[in-house]
């Protein structure tokens, strides 16, 4: 398998440390939920036939964190994204949102 | 092994020496400060810091992309003098500056065209076409961390790996 990292280019996936399903958003701590929230946060994980979103770290490479988007059927890599990048869009969805 | 091959092998070993000279800083920009840093850049070395892996002679210097919005600045160094300290007073505010002359060794392969050490070496395409004078990787050899690039002026390329495992990527490169 091979990552095509937005910074270096396509790269062996040797050079990549897999750190688990980036779908998984941190919840608010004040919330009256938040025990329970944070136990799925920690725990729950969804075992997807699919398309997925995962968090790779470039170890051997530029050290940038990345989002893959990977089909778990055959490995496809169909996106990789800065982590930082899809941080951002978040954080500002999170604010536009009422 | 024929002739060649061994006129080919001791050409190899003898062209890569480590740079003992040298003054290397690592420059990290601040979250939100690229734009500041490179107006910096420009007004102290005349040039703006590469952001795709690529190298670049300025300034007596060359600039070095070592990551997403970070730079090695490698120069000739003088006794007593630690550039890194102009450096940071030039990206106050704008950037993270750190001398790591102590903690990483740079070797340099006088050679025009990839040898066996570099092709056999690393999971990178070192065609020409490829892997052209001033390209960067970020890469390992046999999990050995290490930066190399293609001089800016094609007269060869060099490499950065950090001190602690500087017998080990020498001994490495002698194998070939």
């Amino acid at each position: 398998m091979r990552i095509n990292c937005p910074f270096c280019g396509e790269r062996g996936n040797d050079e990549f440390s897999y750190l688990g399903d980036a779908s998984v958003v941190r919840p608010d701590a004040s919330a009256p939920d938040a025990a329970d929230a944070f136990y799925a946060f920690a725990y729950e994980r969804r075992n997807v036939a699919g398309p997925t979103q995962e968090l790779w770290y470039h170890s051997a490479g530029c050290h940038a964190w990345l989002v893959v988007t990977r089909d778990t059927r055959t490995h496809e890599i169909s996106d990789v994204k800065p982590a930082q990048d899809i941080a951002l869009e978040r954080q500002n969805s999170a604010s536009t949102t009422p | 092994m024929s002739d060649l091959a061994n006129g080919l092998r001791a050409e190899q070993h003898s062209a890569i020496v480590e740079r003992p000279d040298v003054a290397v800083t690592h420059i990290s920009a601040r979250r939100g400060m690229l734009a500041g840093l490179n107006d910096a850049a420009r007004a102290a070395f005349g040039v703006e810091f590469p952001l795709t892996p690529r190298a670049l002679d300025a300034h007596g210097m060359t600039i070095v992309w070592a990551g997403p919005e970070q730079w090695l600045l490698i120069e000739p160094a003088s006794k007593g003098v630690d550039p890194s300290l102009q450096h940071a007073k030039t990206f106050s505010g704008f950037a993270s500056v750190v001398d790591v002359s102590d903690s990483r060794t740079i070797f340099q392969m006088a050679i025009s065209r990839p040898s066996d050490v570099l092709v056999q070496s690393m999971g990178i395409d070192f065609e020409d076409t490829s892997f052209k004078p001033g390209d960067v990787a970020i890469t390992h050899v046999s999990h050995l961390g290490v930066m190399v690039w293609r001089l800016p002026d094609g007269r060869g390329y060099e490499f950065a790996c950090a001190r602690t495992y500087t017998k080990d990527f020498r001994s490495w490169l002698d194998r070939f």
